[in-house]
């Protein structure tokens, strides 16, 4: 079902936590809401669940507003950070409690949730209590407890943070795989890029309570509308200039654009950075370090401020201390309008 | 800090330990009959034997056991809903707090004389039913106080107990709603529902230990039974005070043996609990591994 998020504003002590959020997920999409700690994504996640009442705006889902409709009445089910499963009962009853809610009979609820525990991986586990299973396996039961109530809408608050990072490739995947077989519209909390840009339909960037860009991962990764935005995905160095006749020019390049015409930063990623050794040359790698499937270069510029950042795939004979001429590749260019 | 600070910090609870099991052991020594200063020297059961087949004792003893139970029944019963109203309005803290703990620090003999200016036949009430003419004299107003049914003592305690549950109770009751309720309401439950489902079993080990203490509190003590209570049959605890200052000095056995019984009495409710709590969870461990 779709859903629509339309001005809503929150306050909660008299501070301005959401400012006129305005977000539309299609029926069935994946999205993100990645931004650092603070920025309001957990929020908007408790305002579209109800939990949290906005000062102003609507939330519609399907077209029908929820704004009056009590937590318990509208479906938009939150996978929590710190699980929240119900300590005092079995797995089986804990993922059979929205079913218990919803008036089914106690022998389907527990039909139901053998079936659930099964597609997360967990069966035979159904009658074992919370305090004797690990980490993920929580992640997964509450999972398998918000797929039991049937959302119209899945919220999942930052549910991978508390995982290592082996087991949290596997929950992506096992959530993408659900996500996909029961077809629900979903709302991923992250702070994650990585996270966000490998499982989501689309990408909103929050700031400050606010969305900044709401796109789909290339879009958002490759053409950000602000420096905030990009520097989130991938930092590097910033060179000011302008744009005329689809050519930057600055103090220390000229290279083609395809932009209008105007004052623009010009992002150099370290990807967008070639490297190859010589003799005669002002650019010189002053570290270089190893980051398992690749290594870094750092590189300053002779008798300037301009301090540059490379990959190098492979192991090549470049080393600290050694001169290095430079090569820009323009696709990977990132121009921001100042 | 200097290495003797913790042992000179801890010195006051030592100094009352000390103070509290001497004055325990030399109670129950003089059950025993021995007490050398009134030339008292065997030590024998006579005293309890006396006191357990004297028909006040038995009389005594089921009235306290009736006011100790009704009274912490109700306090937490009444306790857990003034909780859950707090706890659902989102009075937690602050005002409401202040007012719970002030109703906790008025002492049981304070509460006694409130007990008695205003449900007592000449008391606020009876005056207010008469002067509204719901009653034709002060008189008509019912007996509350010094009466076999124990109403004035039970309520006595309800003005003590009830915020005690609610204060004892309030914080964990708090949490668990904040988080585990929160989930209960977003996959599905009703406030209702959550609260009963959710909220209330994880807090019961609070307000079970609450009542514990209420129940053992009220069993033993002398106040309020012996300023609000009927003239016969009177609660334990009193009965043991009268042996206690009989002139006659030898009958101070009787009274240790009364305060020994208490204390044995006690001792076993709280074994029960105990054996009660752990029995759930022994379940609950057999439980996790069929």
């Amino acid at each position: 079902m779709e859903l629509e998020i339309r001005n809503i504003s929150v306050s909660l002590s008299n501070k301005e936590i959401l400012k006129s959020i305005n977000l539309t997920v299609e029926n069935g999409e994946f999205i993100s809401l990645l931004g650092a700690s603070g920025c309001g994504k957990s929020t908007l996640l408790k305002t579209i669940a109800g939990i949290i009442k906005q000062r102003e705006g609507s939330i519609l889902l399907g077209g029908k507003v929820l704004d009056r409709l009590p937590p318990h009445k509208r479906r938009t089910v939150i996978v929590f950070q710190d699980f929240r499963l119900f300590p005092h009962m079995t797995l089986a009853e804990n993922i059979s409690f929205p079913l218990k809610m919803m008036g089914v009979n106690k022998s389907e609820c527990r039909k139901r949730a053998i079936e659930l525990l099964k597609k997360v991986k967990l069966e035979g586990y159904e009658d074992r209590f919370v305090d004797e299973i690990s980490g993920g396996q929580k992640q997964r039961v509450a999972l398998a407890r918000a797929l039991a109530a049937d959302p119209v809408v899945l919220l999942l608050d930052e549910p991978f943070s508390s995982l290592d990072v082996n087991l949290r490739k596997d929950m992506r995947e096992l959530v993408l795989d659900l996500q996909k077989e029961y077809k629900i519209t979903t709302i991923l909390v992250t702070h994650d890029q990585e996270e966000a840009l490998a499982m989501s339909d689309r990408i909103a960037f929050m700031y400050n309570g606010e969305i900044l860009q709401y796109d789909k991962p290339e879009n958002i990764f490759n053409n950000p509308v602000n420096t905030i935005v990009a520097d989130y995905f991938s930092e590097g160095t910033y060179i000011s200039g302008e744009i005329r006749d689809r050519r930057f020019i600055s103090d220390f390049f000229n290279i083609s654009a395809n932009k209008d015409n105007g004052r623009y930063k010009c992002l150099i990623r370290p990807a967008a950075l070639k490297v190859s050794k010589a003799n005669d040359s002002d650019f010189e790698v002053v570290a270089k370090v190893y980051q398992g499937d690749n290594y870094l270069l750092k590189i300053n510029k002779k008798d300037s401020n301009l301090k540059l950042e490379s990959i190098l795939n492979e192991p090549l004979d470049i080393e600290e201390g050694d001169k290095v001429t430079i090569e820009l590749d323009k696709d990977k260019l990132i121009f921001i309008p100042e | 800090m200097n290495k003797k600070t913790p042992y000179i910090l801890i010195m006051p609870i030592v100094l009352l330990g000390v103070l509290f099991i001497y004055g325990l052991v030399n109670g129950i020594i003089q059950s025993f009959g021995y007490i050398p200063a009134f030339d008292l020297r065997d030590f024998t059961l006579d005293y309890y034997v006396k006191v357990i087949k004297s028909p006040t004792f038995l009389d005594s003893l089921k009235l306290t056991l009736q006011i100790s139970l009704i009274s912490s029944i109700l306090s937490a019963v009444l306790g857990t809903i003034l909780t859950a109203a707090l706890v659902y309005t989102g009075h937690t803290e602050g005002k409401a707090l202040q007012i719970i703990k002030l109703a906790i620090l008025i002492p049981h003999t304070i509460v006694a004389l409130f007990s008695i200016s205003i449900l007592s036949q000449n008391g606020l009430l009876a005056r207010l039913f008469y002067k509204l003419g719901l009653i034709d004299a002060q008189t008509d107003f019912p007996l509350l106080l010094y009466t076999k049914n124990n109403i004035g003592i039970i309520l006595g305690y309800l003005w003590k107990e009830v915020p005690f549950v609610a204060y004892f109770s309030l914080s964990l009751m708090a949490s668990i709603n904040k988080t585990l309720g929160e989930a209960a309401e977003n996959l599905g439950a009703s406030r209702l529902k959550s609260f009963f489902y959710i909220t209330l079993p994880l807090s019961m080990p609070a307000i079970g230990k609450a009542f514990l203490i209420i129940l053992t509190f009220s069993f033993g003590a002398y106040d309020l039974p012996f300023l609000l209570g009927a003239t016969v049959p009177k609660a334990l605890p009193v009965q043991a005070h009268i042996e206690y200052i009989h002139p006659d000095l030898r009958h101070r056995p009787y009274a240790m043996a009364m305060n020994g019984l208490i204390l044995l009495i006690t001792w076993i409710m709280a074994g029960i609990y105990y054996l009660v709590t752990n029995s759930k969870k022994i379940k609950g461990d057999n439980h996790e591994r069929s």
